[in-house]
């Protein structure tokens, strides 16, 4: 049994020493936030609610990252008099009703497709993936050297009749199709 | 805390890993809750601006994804699994095209990857979570022991061609890996039970939830009667089965780590004409991975697992001549596996994995006079190490390169190296090709046998008997050629030494030795596609042929003239069409046509005919929580063989219809 002892012995130290490592955050720690952060500077057409008080629903399509991040992060919180809401979906037959529908990494086969579904439906269309904002997505998460950069598709924001913030297109890479 | 893991002595080794495995997991948790807390709300009170400059480490991102792997690899999911209406992991196997599967009788089957599907098909590796299941005892699988609740297995990936660089012994002709689902993605209660002509009742039920923000469980079991299949005269086989299994699974997930405990305990038992078999088990495994940095990963895994076979034989008689009596043959197989596993960027260009493994079996066999283990108690060590990187000469090519390298208690030192080329032409296209040596070192049955266990014995292992060894030729491509069409193939030559035969000596004529007195070689082809017809409506297809060239090693002897390590079919056709359609209905049908096989588990050479058979469910949602489905399996015969020499005993695949009810809340 030494070798089980030695390996486990080694895997102990590695903890202590893993657990100690830098303050950085993750990614989807960060996506999480922005995700909140869109549906404060993000404007949604009335029509896109049943009711003045109707929640706004957060969905994440397919292997959700977030854990239960992201609902940590919208507990109790509210965009105008919308409550917030996070919704899960496994496949996109049941996003009618999404505000903002974030794609996960799982999605990498579908999205085009799934995008081309949902044109012009008042959905923030959210993702990480190569060539997802030249292919009709809204906003794209993009890591370049360590940081979280954003690319937005200002033709897709306007077919879904969305108004998005100059606070945050300020700090975005902009385009329209046919860009990424 | 130090001085425990000092001083005391742990007589029992699944105490030992379970008090290790705490300690990790209370270090884990306690040190990150805090700042976890601090930077959720610091977070959300930062400006966009701010946010920006927040430095992250990529860790959602899947360092590798499998349909850009350089290798045969198909995946089935679960919405493959539940639409098939299939219900066991074997059955399920058939939807991967690139494995022949055969059903032998009620509960046993015969699964393997580029040919050599006989009765003791030993050259694949099959995990379950990371836990090799196939059993030393002869480098198999008892896939009537291996379950789970269908409902909650994630994905099977299945890789056809060597996979020993990383995965090891055993990976000689293909790997299956059995992935369970996240318990974060079964915070749901969950029931299904049914019952039909083939399968008389079953059920299963699952209960998952949160323990807080970051961890999640789940608890399951399940059971299944099985009825009776028939002979090829029509006659009961008396091979109904019962199984009944339960197990949990908890996930605690951190920014940076990652931590999986789980479980699984089971019991079945099998009618046969001698009497009753049973194979009871359990494990238990534990998982931790953390995240370095971009690409930088360290997975440290370690479980336990018994199995306990009892098996009543019948009386072992030649030519009416009785050499042992009847009896019921027993063995307890406990199994320790400690793996590490680190894989980070290096230069900028390549992408290293290391690791280390042990794996401590201890084999109980309890002899009978009709067949034995010598020695019946062996402890077996399997200490292993591998490094392999991937270089990326360019955006579009990548070579990866390494090896494997283990010591076994029967042959010592072993090592399986592979080289593998990927070109990406464009995104939607990828060729691959690999030269990869891959071996099977011997299992309990090539050197430790004894049939019957003394007086004019039959058959025996042989103490000299070593490794088989495949030096195997892959090529491929992989195609997405737009939306709706993804195919892929590959080609593959293998060139196989030491293959096991079955000898004299050269003084006597019995007993029968396992040598390894067989070389030879195998090519073939296997094609696969799916085509998303309309969105409602998918097709996919798959095609292997296989060609196998045995020979003796000149100069030496086989008793089955290198016959006796293949039954498989040349050429396999597998179609499937899965339709939904209003009303929240889904039609799913497969069709499979299998080529003749060549067996020769008896007397001379003989064959199973060529089979074409028919699988349809319908499945109808009647509400969001509610789902009931009809599955009919092997609908265009009665019943037809798919395995074995044709004696009036061979057992014959039925049809069979099973009605299912789901529920979840």
């Amino acid at each position: 049994m030494a070798p089980i002892r030695v390996l486990l012995r080694y895997g102990l130290l590695l903890c202590f020493f893993a657990c100690r490592t830098s303050h950085a955050t993750a990614d989807y720690q960060l996506e999480a936030v922005f995700l909140f952060n869109f549906t404060q500077f993000v404007e949604w057409p009335s029509s896109a609610f049943a009711r003045d008080d109707s929640p706004l629903s957060i969905c994440v399509l397919g292997e959700d990252p977030f854990g239960n991040y992201l609902d940590d992060i919208v507990r109790g919180e509210n965009a105008g008099h919308h409550p917030l809401i996070v919704e899960r979906h496994r496949n996109a037959d049941t996003i009618g009703h999404c505000h903002i529908l974030f794609f996960s990494q799982s999605e990498a086969e579908s999205f085009r497709r799934v995008l081309q579904g949902i044109k012009s439906n008042n959905v923030l269309t959210v993702g990480g993936f190569q060539g997802f904002a030249n292919n009709g997505g809204i906003i794209r998460f993009h890591i370049v050297d360590n940081k979280l950069r954003l690319r937005v598709n200002l033709n897709a924001a306007h077919d879904a009749r969305l108004t998005i913030s100059s606070k945050l297109l300020r700090q975005a890479e902009l385009i329209g199709y046919g860009e990424d | 805390m130090k001085s425990i893991l000092q001083h005391q002595t742990f007589h029992d080794p699944w105490h030992c890993i379970f008090m290790r495995l705490c300690c990790v997991f209370l270090i884990v948790s306690s040190s990150r809750a805090v700042a976890l807390e601090a930077s959720l709300n610091d977070l959300k009170k930062m400006s966009i601006e701010d946010l920006l400059q927040v430095e992250v480490v990529s860790v959602s991102r899947t360092p590798e994804k499998l349909s850009n792997t350089a290798s045969s690899v198909q995946v089935i999911t679960q919405e493959d699994i539940r639409r098939s209406g299939v219900t066991s992991l074997p059955e399920a196997l058939r939807l991967a095209s690139n494995l022949q599967v055969a059903q032998k009788n009620a509960h046993d089957w015969g699964v393997s990857a580029r040919g050599f599907n006989t009765e003791l098909a030993n050259k694949l590796l099959v995990m379950i979570d990371g836990r090799t299941v196939y059993t030393p005892l002869f480098s198999g699988v008892f896939w009537n022991a291996q379950d789970y609740l269908l409902a909650d297995i994630d994905h099977i990936e299945v890789i056809s061609g060597p996979g020993g660089t990383l995965w090891g012994a055993n990976a000689v002709n293909g790997v299956i890996n059995i992935i369970t689902r996240h318990s974060r993605d079964t915070r749901d209660v969950y029931a299904e039970a049914g019952g039909g002509s083939g399968m008389r009742s079953f059920a299963g039920a699952r209960v998952g939830g949160a323990l807080n923000s970051n961890a999640s469980f789940r608890v399951y079991a399940k059971y299944s009667d099985h009825d009776n299949s028939v002979l090829g005269n029509g006659n009961d086989a008396n091979d109904a089965w019962r199984m009944k299994q339960g197990g949990f699974r908890v996930d605690v997930t951190h920014p940076f780590d990652r931590l999986t405990f789980q479980g699984d305990i089971y019991e079945n038992s099998s009618d046969s004409d001698p009497g009753k078999a049973s194979i009871k088990g359990s494990n238990v495994l534990t998982r931790w991975s953390h995240a370095f940095s971009e690409g930088s990963e360290l997975n440290l895994q370690a479980y336990y697992d018994r199995t306990h076979l009892d098996r009543p034989l019948p009386a072992y008689v030649i030519n009416n001549l009785t050499l042992a009596p009847a009896g019921v043959f027993a063995d307890v197989m406990d199994t320790y596996d400690v793996d590490l596993q680190h894989r980070f960027r290096f230069m900028r260009r390549h992408q290293l994995v290391w690791g280390l493994g042990y794996r401590h079996t201890h084999d109980s066999a309890t002899n009978i006079p009709a067949l034995a283990f010598y020695p019946a108690l062996f402890t077996h060590h399997l200490y292993s190490g591998f490094i392999q990187d991937a270089v990326s000469l360019s955006d579009r090519v990548t070579i990866t390169a390494g090896t494997k390298l283990e010591h076994n208690t029967y042959t010592g030192w072993e090592w399986e190296p592979s080289v593998r080329a990927q070109w990406d032409v464009n995104t939607r296209n990828m060729l691959w090709s690999a030269i990869s040596r891959a071996v099977r070192s011997p299992s309990r049955i090539d050197r430790d046998y004894s049939q019957p266990a003394a007086g004019l014995v039959v058959i025996k292992g042989s103490d000299t008997f070593v490794s088989e060894k495949v030096l195997a030729y892959e090529a491929g491509y992989r195609t997405q050629m737009n939306d709706r069409l993804v195919a892929s193939t590959a080609i593959f030559y293998n060139n196989y030494q030491h293959l096991r035969s079955t000898s004299i000596t050269p003084t006597t004529i019995l007993p029968l030795y396992f040598e390894n007195n067989l070389k030879g070689y195998t090519y073939g082809i296997e094609l696969n596609g799916t085509f998303q017809i309309a969105e409602w409506w998918q097709m996919r297809a798959g095609y292997t042929f296989l060609s196998e060239h045995l020979s003796v090693e000149p100069g030496k002897f086989d008793l089955s003239q290198a016959h006796n390590e293949t039954a498989d079919p040349q050429h396999q056709v597998m179609l499937r069409s899965m339709l939904e359609l209003p009303g929240r209905v889904q039609l799913d049908a497969g069709l499979r046509w299998v080529d003749e096989l060549i067996v020769n588990n008896g007397p001379n050479l003989a064959t199973v005919p060529d089979y074409t058979e028919l699988d349809i469910r319908i499945g109808w949602r009647i509400t969001e929580s509610l789902e009931l489905s009809l599955t009919g399996q092997n609908l265009l015969h009665n019943h037809h063989p798919e395995f074995g020499f044709p004696t009036p005993t061979r057992v014959d695949a039925e049809r069979n219809v099973t009605g299912k009810l789901v529920w979840r809340l």
